[in-house]
């Protein structure tokens, strides 16, 4: 946005309309100067003021159109208030836009604004709130209307439904309307819902770290929702009453496309792109049954029961989308015989190759030292030998290393050891995780960093030489750094050592002939739409990548996504990559342009923007408090062999109770441009 | 428990109690206005707004749980204007047609605007209320009297289970809208709807609600006995209304229950004797009935008098007709439709378990851990029993395993469907009874303890083959065992299984390996679940009851055994034998029998129909007691008007053994007369001596003889206090396992006959709202089959089988498999019946274009 006129945001009211320079946080860094890189964002309405950047902004015509578009487009009408008040709301404030009002409609609109805080959700509630702002600061303005001395000028608005979950949610699914639907025991509905921005609800219902979580406005008044588990119960409904998905993908269009890689990625990009009827190739390096990229081969069986993982596959499949397994495009195939092949590919490998963890003696060769975590979780998944011993270490505090010290147990490890240069509290890892390998047997050691492979005579690893470590003062990511204690070393024995510290996408199939540039963080780079900030820096998302990216790459029609492309994260976060891809390469197809929407600006904006305010005061009774999925305890469901999932979702009573809590926090924003 | 404060009132209530029923726990009134008990809250009106101490915004106290230590504030000057507001908002462009509307007089919304004192409106707003909706049948949608409180949905989705109601548009011009296909056309959205916007069209205009006089009593179109209101003025029905309160249905109805009384306003119906066509006086009539037998006795024998009774008559009509018979005529042939379905059940259960009937009440399906729906339609056959289901695997977290031919409504909602192949009911229910012995799922105690013959279920179950099972019945080992464990490890479980079983071809058999398997799930454990044979006819239980079928007498006494005690209470001797239905139609054909009277029953809904219609043409005196014209009353010699159950009093039995009385909401049409008076009169003419006839006289009679209803009170009208028979408390070692086994061969394009969700028997073909719905029989087809046959939709075709043909329009559809149709029975005119073997419900036919 550019220089701040008004701003009511956050209930901080700043106004420069008389002079002054007064701006605030979110002007100055969280909102970016255009809308789409071009057109100005020249006033901003929304669930917590508005915001104008343009003295020329006709804030009552804003906020006429802003009434109309809730009432019209959003308002579901599930409560009396919202329904009708909106809707009186709307008419009131057209006929002040026509010269037909009074000035006791001011009184009004108050009366409404107050009324509606009696809503069933906050959709209507919340969009009282600018309206009432223009009410109470532009109150010359509505006069000059009531007055007949104006006439609304023509303005572009761009709008947009939002939440605070939906938003934090990297696929952005409508968290609010299938937590309804499931509170309304329509699963099946539920599912759906889920189904429009995520095609893995089986996956993303059991292995999501949910961002959305930390973005529940519930946490306000006591704990999230348990929104993760709400998604299962949607997604095991369906294939637990035996049901046929209800999707039926389009007439078969002519244009199709190949994916590198059949993991979340690779799979979205299909799934929507088959929806659209577009014929969809998936070129996977892994063998049949082993689908699914890194939630198959980087998530452990007792996380991700297989079978469940192949039903989300096998629905992408009967879309219309083909996986070509076995072939590792690079040495099966080429990346330019699939651009001869195809009309448009999607580079979707994934991260699968690990960090070398800077040991000495790491590249000897030693038995007993293994690749990696990732290697040593694909070998276990794949029922392929992996070469662990009895005694086995795992160097990592992240996900993947706690999954390794997880399956090493199951794998028959008597031992299961993890080594960690930080404390518990440090740890990337999700809690659960780590909490459930404290309840499997796994040993940690804490505050070590592992120097030096110690092996026998037969090259046979018998140890690690460790350094203890202590915290000193944080560094860029705000988490104490470790520093090695002098002459603190010492050795833990092991037979086996696996470091798990990261993983790196390989991309040794981009050929240079390719003009597909990569970054030096080893992701592909793609195109993006430069955003900056009132005081000039670009916007980034949480990776440092460029905010707005289209996700075309340096060729025409090589499109890229998921780890590749974000950098190693989440599955969830390359669902929502994937999914945008999708709707670029159909343009692409069908416009013979990648580019982006109003709607995609939209989304970007807000989610830089951040939908959740963790300081809100929210006003609810906080009568019942979130509820757990049940779980498998004790030390034997990480028994020799025993993948059997440990996580057991909720029955369908304790979904609606849980559904019940939620306070359906939807969100309209308003973009003049 | 939770304590809480309630406008200075302390009260103490289990935890995730509403606050809106803590405050109706200390007689504090909330006004709502969206609030319906029978379904989740949905908190749409906000009239239940209260302020809690320490909460800024207002809560809603439908769905806002209780919580420790709360004061709740539920009067104040706040709350009232918030409370009159809405009310002020949702009366924004709601229409002054009041004095039209048919919610007039019981409108919610009235009520609410008066108790809040709102008398005034100052919002306004453009009126984008969509247009009626005019085109749906039997209900008309208003929706600018819509208060969109969503009772029609919620009770459409979530207790009936058809969903075919949702919200649809956004903002002020939303609307409640309908997909048609899977509407139900129950009227339960009419009944929850607390303005005029859901209007039953039959009713429309009709009348005043505040006219209306409600007489209590119970519909009898199934075995479900749902407890209802007939809402009558001037000798007329007007509509059928039900109580959410003190019912046992909880106010909900069926299709048949809400619109299908049509049948008993229609002009057509029997309103005076006939005697060869022509008019005749009753004491013409019956004595040319008496006459007929005297002369038929003389020359022939009571042997040659024969008659057949009615699930459609009361307990103490088919009392009195088996009494007649046994005492009166000398003869013991008689029989009903029972024989060809609900007996088989019976004899099924009563050999493995001394069953007679269902084990427990309907309500304690809603609680089973797991139901398992064996070769039945509960949406069809007794839609009380589907209400039920949905509670237990919907509002709670039972399992649904639904195990038929077809695919029926509930299994949408199945966690297993086990789509058997025809014939294999047998095996499907060994298999299962093998898997669980197999996966230890069975309770060895309980067994020990219930079982006689422990060593023969055991080795019986060790015999079958799972290969065999598996090829038999078309279903993987892997689902079957799927659901087994669903049974195994419920630790209630509902059986309920219908006329594909009972009406079958070895039904007695499948009843028993039922029967068996109800053992092994422990179905007959405990208050929750239990077995339940389905009947689709009314008063099936009672006429089982009143031992209509030679081989009992009234409360399953063996005939032979007991017949000389009760000859003795009746002053009568007893004759020996009896010719039971499939006798009376071979004694038809063969001449033996020579007089057949027919008690509110029609031959020609029975399997083999153009036999039976042939062997009615040959009897010397066919007398024909009905209520509406068909066929036979054109053959018969005499035809006796009776009456439906809204113009008779005496009692009828529900399929759980729940004994009610039934009120005269009218008089008898015309000159017709309630059945049991023309029985007692026949009685008195035949023996000259007279009968008297009340309801308690003849229970008391029937619980001296057969012990039955022995437990019986009716308090005046008290239609809240449902009689019960004793529960089920089986003896130990009392139960003997049946070992049945094979499947029946099938061969070549099957044709299943059954009921319809919206017909009941042949008397709701005379029901206008039910016509408007289904006018005819569509045989079910699959597309496939549609395709070798070269039929399309909607196209007439001809059903050829070994006994006859039949007539009807075919409907492509996926719900039944290649191979198999389906067809209702209703309609006797088209001729399904004919089309089956002897007692069959099942036959192999071909089909060609008509």
């Amino acid at each position: 946005m550019g220089q701040l006129v008004f701003s009511s945001w956050g209930r901080e009211i700043i106004d420069n309309r008389q002079g002054g320079d007064g701006t605030s946080e979110i002007v100055q860094k969280k909102l970016p100067v255009t809308f789409d890189g071009e057109r100005s964002m020249v006033a901003f309405m929304g669930w917590d003021g508005i915001i104008v950047a343009d003295p020329e902004v006709d804030v009552v015509a804003m906020a006429a159109e802003y009434a109309k578009r809730v009432q019209e487009d959003y308002c579901c009408a599930k409560c009396s208030p919202g329904k009708k008040g909106t809707r009186v709301l709307q008419d009131t404030l057209a006929r002040i836009l026509n010269g037909e009002g009074e000035e006791k409609d001011l009184a009004e609109i108050e009366a409404l604004a107050d009324l509606l805080q009696n809503c069933k959700c906050t959709l209507c509630m919340t969009s009282a709130v600018p309206v009432l702002d223009t009410v109470k600061y532009f109150r010359e303005d509505y006069l000059a209307y009531i007055r007949g001395e104006r006439r609304p000028r023509p303005a572009e608005y761009k709008v947009k439904l939002t939440a605070p979950c939906q938003d934090k949610c990297p696929a952005h699914i409508d968290i609010p309307a299938y937590i309804e639907a499931i509170k309304d025991y329509r699963y099946d509905e539920a599912l759906s819902v889920i189904r429009e921005s995520m095609p893995l609800p089986a996956v993303c219902g059991r292995v999501c770290p949910h961002p959305c979580e930390s973005a529940c406005r519930r946490k306000n008044v006591d704990e999230s929702i348990n929104i993760m588990v709400l998604k299962r119960t949607a997604s095991d409904y369906e294939w637990q009453h035996q049901q046929t998905p209800p999707m039926q993908p389009k007439p078969r269009k002519g244009k199709s496309v190949a994916i590198v890689g059949a993991g979340p990625a690779g799979l979205t990009t299909a799934y929507y792109l088959a929806l659209e009827g577009y014929p969809v190739t998936i070129y996977e390096a892994l063998p049949e049954g082993f689908g699914g990229g890194m939630i198959a081969v980087g998530i452990p069986a007792y996380r991700m029961p297989r079978h469940i993982l192949q039903r989300d596959i096998d629905i992408i499949c009967s879309m219309g989308v083909e996986i070509i397994y076995d072939t590792k495009v690079g040495e099966d195939i080429s990346l330019m015989e699939l651009k001869q092949k195809h009309d448009a590919v999607l580079l979707a490998p994934g991260a699968h190759k690990s960090k070398p963890m800077g040991v000495e003696g790491e590249k000897e060769g030693y038995s007993g030292f293994l690749a990696g975590g990732i290697e040593f979780l694909r070998d276990a998944y794949m029922g392929r030998p992996t070469g662990m011993g009895k005694r086995v270490c795992v160097v990592g505090g992240g996900n993947t290393a706690i999954d390794c010290v997880r399956v090493a147990l199951r794998e028959g490890a008597k031992d299961s050891i993890l080594l960690y240069r930080r404390t518990r509290k440090e740890m990337p890892a999700d809690v659960w995780e780590v909490d459930g390998a404290d309840e499997e047997g796994v040993q940690f050691e804490f505050l070590v960093l592992p120097k030096k492979i110690i092996v026998d005579d037969n090259r046979q690893v018998t140890g690690v030489e460790c350094v203890r470590m202590e915290l000193g003062e944080p560094d860029d990511s705000g988490r104490r750094r470790p520093q090695p204690v002098e002459g603190s070393e010492f050795v833990v024995e092991c037979d086996t050592l696996i470091p798990a510290i990261g993983q790196d996408p390989d991309l040794s199939f981009i050929t240079e002939d390719t003009g597909i540039e990569i970054t030096r963080w080893n992701t592909v780079v793609t195109k993006f739409v430069p955003q900056k900030n009132l005081v000039g820096r670009d916007l980034n998302d949480e990776m440092g990548n460029p905010l707005t990216r289209i996700l075309l790459t340096d060729m025409d029609g090589v499109f890229a996504s998921g780890d590749a492309e974000i950098g190693p994260l989440t599955v969830v976060a390359c669902v929502g990559n994937a999914h945008r891809a999708a709707k670029v390469i159909q343009r692409y197809f069908e416009e013979g342009e990648a580019y982006l929407t109003d709607d995609d600006f939209h989304e970007d904006i807000l989610s830089h923007l951040g939908v959740y305010d963790k300081d809100e005061k929210v006003s609810w009774l906080d009568a019942i408090g979130r509820f757990d999925q049940h779980e498998i305890h004790g030390r034997e469901r990480a028994s020799a062999g025993n993948y059997n999932e440990v996580e057991l979702g909720f029955s369908d009573q304790e979904a609606i109770k849980e559904a019940e809590r939620c306070l359906r926090c939807y969100r309209v924003s308003m973009i003049a441009v | 428990m939770v304590s809480l404060t309630i406008d200075g009132k302390q009260v103490s209530v289990p935890a995730e109690t509403t606050i809106l029923e803590a405050a109706q726990e200390v007689g504090i009134k909330i006004p709502t206005l969206c609030w319906l008990q029978k379904v989740s809250p949905t908190g749409a009106c906000r009239i239940c707004a209260v302020e809690i101490k320490g909460i800024e915004r207002t809560m809603t106290a439908c769905n806002t749980p209780v919580k420790d230590g709360i004061e709740v504030t539920t009067q104040s000057e706040a709350l009232t204007k918030i409370r009159k507001q809405i009310m002020e908002l949702i009366l924004v462009n709601h229409p002054l047609d009041c004095p039209v509307c048919d919610a007039g007089g019981e409108c919610d919304l009235q009520n609410t605007c008066y108790e809040l004192e709102v008398n005034r409106q100052e919002f306004k707003a453009e009126d984008v209320n969509p247009e009626t909706i005019d085109h749906w049948q039997l209900i008309q949608q208003v929706p600018n009297r819509c208060v969109m409180c969503e009772k029609c949905v919620k009770v459409c989705h979530e207790v009936v289970g058809a969903s075919s109601l949702f919200v649809n548009e956004k903002g002020d011009r939303a609307f409640i809208d309908k997909d048609l296909e899977s509407c139900e056309f129950c009227g339960n959205c009419v009944s929850v709807c607390p303005t005029g916007t859901m209007i039953s069209k039959p009713f429309k205009f009709k009348a005043r609600p505040w006219a209306l006089r409600k007489v209590p009593t119970v519909c009898t179109h199934c075995g479900s006995h749902c407890q209802i209101d007939l809402n009558v003025q001037g000798g007329e029905i007007f509509r059928v209304t039900s109580d959410d309160e003190g019912t046992t249905n909880n106010g909900n109805l069926c299709t048949a229950g809400f619109f299908g009384y049509g049948y008993i306003n229609s002009p057509q119906r029997l309103q005076a004797p006939l005697v060869d066509q022509q008019p005749a006086s009753w004491g013409v009539a019956l004595g040319h009935v008496t006459d007929a037998i005297e002369q038929v006795i003389g020359k022939h024998g009571a042997g040659a008098v024969a008659g057949l009774s009615s699930p459609r008559l009361t307990n103490e009509e088919n009392y009195l007709f088996q009494k007649l018979f046994r005492a009166a005529i000398g003869s013991n042939n008689i029989d009903s439709e029972a024989r060809y379905g609900a007996l088989r059940a019976l004899k099924g259960l009563d050999s493995v378990l001394g069953l007679h009937g269902a084990s427990n009440l309907i309500s304690s399906i809603g609680s089973a851990e797991a139901v398992l729906v064996f070769g039945a339609d509960p949406t069809a056959e007794a839609p009380a029993i589907d209400w039920k289901i949905q509670e237990a695997t919907r509002q709670k977290s039972g399992k649904l395993i639904v195990a038929n031919m077809r695919k029926v409504k509930l299994q949408r909602f199945a966690n297993s469907f086990l789509n058997y192949r025809p014939g294999s009911e047998i095996e499907l229910a060994n298999v299962l009874g093998r898997l669980l012995v197999d996966k230890g799922l069975v309770d060895e105690d309980y067994l020990n303890r219930a079982v006689g013959n422990l060593d023969e279920l055991k080795s019986h179950l060790a015999g079958v083959d799972l290969a065999q099972a598996v090829a038999a019945t078309g279903i993987e080992l892997a689902q079957l065992e799927e659901a087994a464990q669903m049974l195994g490890t419920a630790s209630t479980v509902a059986l309920i299984f219908g006329a594909d079983i009972s009406k079958s071809e070895r039904g007695e058999e499948k009843a028993a390996a039922i029967a068996n398997l109800a053992i092994l799930t422990g179905t007959l454990r405990g208050e929750a679940g239990g077995l339940f044979p389905l009947d689709e006819k009314g008063n099936m239980q009672g006429l089982l009851d009143m031992g209509v079928y030679p081989e009992a007498l009234p409360g399953f006494l063996p005939y032979a055994e007991h017949s000389s005690a009760f000859g003795k209470a009746w002053n009568a001797e007893l004759p020996k034998g009896g010719l039971d239905a499939d006798g009376i139609l071979q004694g038809m054909e063969n001449g033996q029998v020579r007089f057949l009277y027919l008690a509110a029953t029609n031959p020609l809904s029975f399997p083999n129909a153009s036999r039976w219609r042939k062997a009615l043409e040959k009897v010397d005196c066919l007398v024909v007691q009905d209520i509406l014209p068909n066929e036979l009353t054109e053959l018969a010699t005499v035809v006796l008007p009776g009456t439906t159950f809204a113009e008779k009093s005496g009692s009828v039995t529900s399929l759980d053994h729940r004994v009610r009385p039934l009120e005269r909401g009218i008089r008898p049409v015309g000159d017709a007369r309630e059945d049991w008076e023309i029985f007692a009169d026949l009685y008195a003419r035949l023996t000259k001596t007279p009968l008297t006839i009340s309801r308690s006289d003849i229970l008391s009679e029937v619980s001296g003889l057969s012990g039955l209803y022995g437990d019986i009170c009716f308090v005046g009208n008290d239609r809240t206090r449902p009689c019960l028979k004793q529960p089920f408390s089986p003896a130990d070692k009392s139960f003997t396992y049946r070992a049945v086994s094979g499947s029946e061969p099938v061969e070549g394009l099957q044709l299943l006959s059954g009921k319809s969700i919206f017909h009941f028997g042949t008397t709701s073909t005379w029901s206008d709202s039910q016509l408007e719905l289904v006018p005819e029989g569509k045989i079910e087809i699959n597309p496939e089959d549609a395709s070798t046959a070269g039929v399309k939709d909607c196209e007439a075709v001809k059903l050829s089988s070994s006994t006859g043909v039949a007539f009807g329009k075919v409907s492509l559809s996926e719900s039944v498999p290649v191979g198999l149709l389906f067809a209702p029975y209703h309609f006797t005119e088209q001729g399904i019946q004919q089309l089956l073997q002897d007692g069959r419900n099942r036959s192999k036919v071909t089909i060609s274009k008509a």
